[in-house]
């Protein structure tokens, strides 16, 4: 095998004994065709099903087949960020191991890199999705709808897991925490070019969806950070400054309608007292929040990369 | 040695001091060390309960008491010993206590065994368990942790050493009887590419589990201890309480710190948020009384100011996750299938 393949695919693995030898071989059929030279990376997320042994005949008839194999489950995010980190190929693509995604899509999203002027960064947009509606289409929908409002990325579908990443790009990602989903959103902040193309899902055909309902406070707390790492994080000071506007507001507000009521004592309890708790609160709140800024300008003083990490590009003719 | 800031908790701070020593690990089959907060600690009788034992198991060995700002009679012996047994034994000492896990750090970047066997300043466990914790980790697990069997310090400290672990068990999940004897054995992979610090040395045995190690509880025959601290008073134990907190925020929250203050900042906000709306709704809807005859107003405006203050630490949390974030590493590799 050469050092560098053109191309290397990751694969996040966790339970998914049964589809892992159709997926391998689709993944070879829809690469043969290309002519590139190519690696898959399996990233065995402690499955609990066999899934590694499943993984490692696969590994033994297949020299392009590289496993990694990890001590605890790590979750996807960290799946993915180990594969990344083993990954050769000039050009990433992650692929899910649940066969949802189509491995023949993966030669056009990866031809995306070079189309229309170029991007860093190509995602896949299920556009015709065979999951439940209510458990996963709507809440998807929601959440990708606000995803792009509040990051300004437009991308219709961000947790699809068929994504095709330049090599430079992921070198320059920091990826943790879950956070495979705003992976568009974070390499827009790194300077990437975000693009997107329609690619094929299907249902799924072994095991069972490993998602569920609950992750909606997740996916919204992750986004309030994520907006912040942003678009924010080289002057923090400015987003909680964003944040204390409010309470400024109400401070302000507060202040006047009290000054305007403000009289002689009359030794009852009164709205006055009230107004000015409350003022007093929201006062205190907007202190806290310009601080609580200023702290985190201190953070990112002392840090190594001033806060934000820029991918800088080389025209290729 | 006498280094006068605690050691870096990563290893490979120096590069090339690394490369000097690393035709030395592994040289040996066990490390001992050895943290001494006391003068009067029982360095010598550890050294020669430990190191016999360890002859008779035909292993080779050494010895690395750190001293932790302290000196006394106890330096003396180690000197002693360093003389009497050469490379054997080799102390460390602080300038000022940095505490139980800067000393294990300490130790074990210098330590050469393949395996690192911790121990109290006196002889706590009877030295023969040595075999059987050992044993385990021949037998494959990473980490060998041990379980005093017939406790015979004062029953006040097993009702609290109980409920600390008991308190363990349920709230981190983590399925050890005995955290508070640190007569361990461990593979130095495992410590090595871990942050040890602050109240770490403790808990070793919960994050190595959490990272996959394989920690494996070992039954051991308590000793009737030789000397040193038999009674622990309460504010020992609750501090452990203090800690106990900590360990659930390193272990579940370290890279998602929003998560943590944001759920807890957001109970707060809208617990506020609705005490206030409920008010409202009711002066505008039921009774015409003022908001200023409420005091749950006063209240509900309290909490939702606090609920928004720590949502806003949460995000401070983040941001320094962010900064470091290329240094953090969420995984962790068993194996690598490479080319065959």
């Amino acid at each position: 095998m050469s050092p560098s393949p053109d191309l290397s695919v990751v694969v996040p693995v966790y339970d998914e004994r049964q589809n892992l030898p159709l997926l391998q071989r689709e993944i070879a059929a829809a690469l043969e065709a290309c002519g590139w030279t190519w690696e898959v990376v399996y990233v065995d997320d402690r499955s609990e099903d066999g899934s590694l042994s499943v993984l490692l005949d696969l590994w033994r008839a297949d020299p392009r087949v590289r496993v990694v194999a990890l001590r605890a489950h790590a979750g996807q995010t960290a799946a993915l960020a180990a594969g990344f980190d083993q990954s050769r190929g000039r050009v990433v693509v992650t692929l899910d191991g649940d066969l949802q995604n189509d491995p023949a899509d993966i030669p056009r999203v990866v031809a995306r890199l070079d189309q229309e002027g170029g991007a860093d960064i190509v995602a896949g947009w299920r556009k015709r999705r065979h999951d439940g509606f209510v458990l996963r289409r709507l809440p998807s929908v929601v959440a990708n709808r606000l995803i792009a409002l509040v990051t300004g990325v437009r991308i219709h579908d961000t947790g699809c897991t068929l994504k095709a990443l330049r090599r430079e790009l992921v070198e320059s990602l920091p990826i943790y925490a879950e956070q495979h989903r705003f992976l568009p959103a974070m390499s827009a902040a790194s300077g990437a070019r975000v693009s997107e193309v329609v690619v094929n899902h299907r249902p799924r055909r072994f095991g069972r969806s490993k998602y569920g309902l609950g992750r909606a406070t997740r996916v919204l707390l992750d986004l309030l950070a994520v907006k912040m790492i942003a678009s924010f994080s080289r002057r923090p000071l400015q987003y909680f400054a964003l944040l204390a506007a409010p309470f400024a507001l109400a401070t302000l507000v507060l202040l006047a309608t009290g000054l305007a009521r403000a009289g002689p004592p009359t030794g009852a309890p009164a709205r006055e007292q009230v107004l000015l708790v409350a003022f007093l609160l929201s006062f205190m709140a907007c202190v806290y929040f310009v601080l609580l800024g200023l702290l985190a300008e201190l953070v990112v003083k002392v840090s190594e990369t001033g806060g934000r990490r820029i991918l800088a590009t080389t025209l290729e003719p | 040695m006498s280094p006068d800031v605690p050691p870096a908790a990563a290893p490979a701070q120096d590069a090339g001091a690394e490369a000097e020593r690393a035709g030395e690990r592994g040289a040996l089959d066990v490390s001992i060390v050895v943290p001494v907060d006391a003068g009067d600690g029982r360095v010598r009788e550890v050294v020669e309960a430990l190191g016999a034992e360890l002859e008779r198991l035909g292993r080779s060995w050494e010895c690395l008491p750190v001293f932790d700002g302290c000196r006394g009679p106890a330096w003396e012996a180690a000197e002693a010993l360093a003389r009497e047994l050469g490379e054997r034994v080799r102390p460390i000492a602080f300038q000022r206590p940095f505490g139980q896990s800067a000393c294990l750090a300490a130790g074990l970047e210098r330590a050469r065994g393949r395996v690192i066997v911790t121990t109290p300043q006196y002889v706590q466990v009877d030295p023969r368990e040595l075999e059987r914790l050992l044993a385990a980790i021949d037998a494959g697990a990473d980490f060998a942790v041990p379980w005093r069997q017939q406790r015979v310090d004062p029953l006040l400290n097993r009702v609290q050493s109980a409920g600390f672990n008991l308190l363990m068990r349920r709230i981190v999940g983590a399925p050890f009887h005995d955290l508070n004897c640190y007569f361990r054995a461990m593979r130095r992979e495992v410590l090595e590419g871990m942050a040890i610090y602050g109240d770490m040395y403790r808990f070793l045995p919960v994050l190595a589990l959490r990272q996959g190690y394989d920690v494996v509880e070992v039954q051991v025959r308590h000793l009737q201890e030789w000397g040193g601290a038999g009674f622990f008073g309460f504010g020992v134990y609750a501090r452990r309480v203090l800690d106990i907190l900590g360990v659930v925020f390193l272990t579940h929250f370290t890279h998602k710190p929003l998560r943590f203050f944001g759920s807890l900042g957001a109970a707060f906000a809208l617990s506020g948020g609705g005490l206030v709306t409920a008010l409202v709704l009711q002066k505008l809807l039921v009774a015409n009384t003022g908001l200023y005859n409420r005091p749950l107003f006063l209240l509900g405006v309290m909490l939702f100011v606090l609920g928004v203050q720590v949502i806003g630490f949460g995000l401070v949390g983040e941001i320094i996750i962010y900064t470091r974030a290329s240094a953090l590493r969420e995984y962790r590799i068993e194996r690598i299938y490479d080319k065959q």
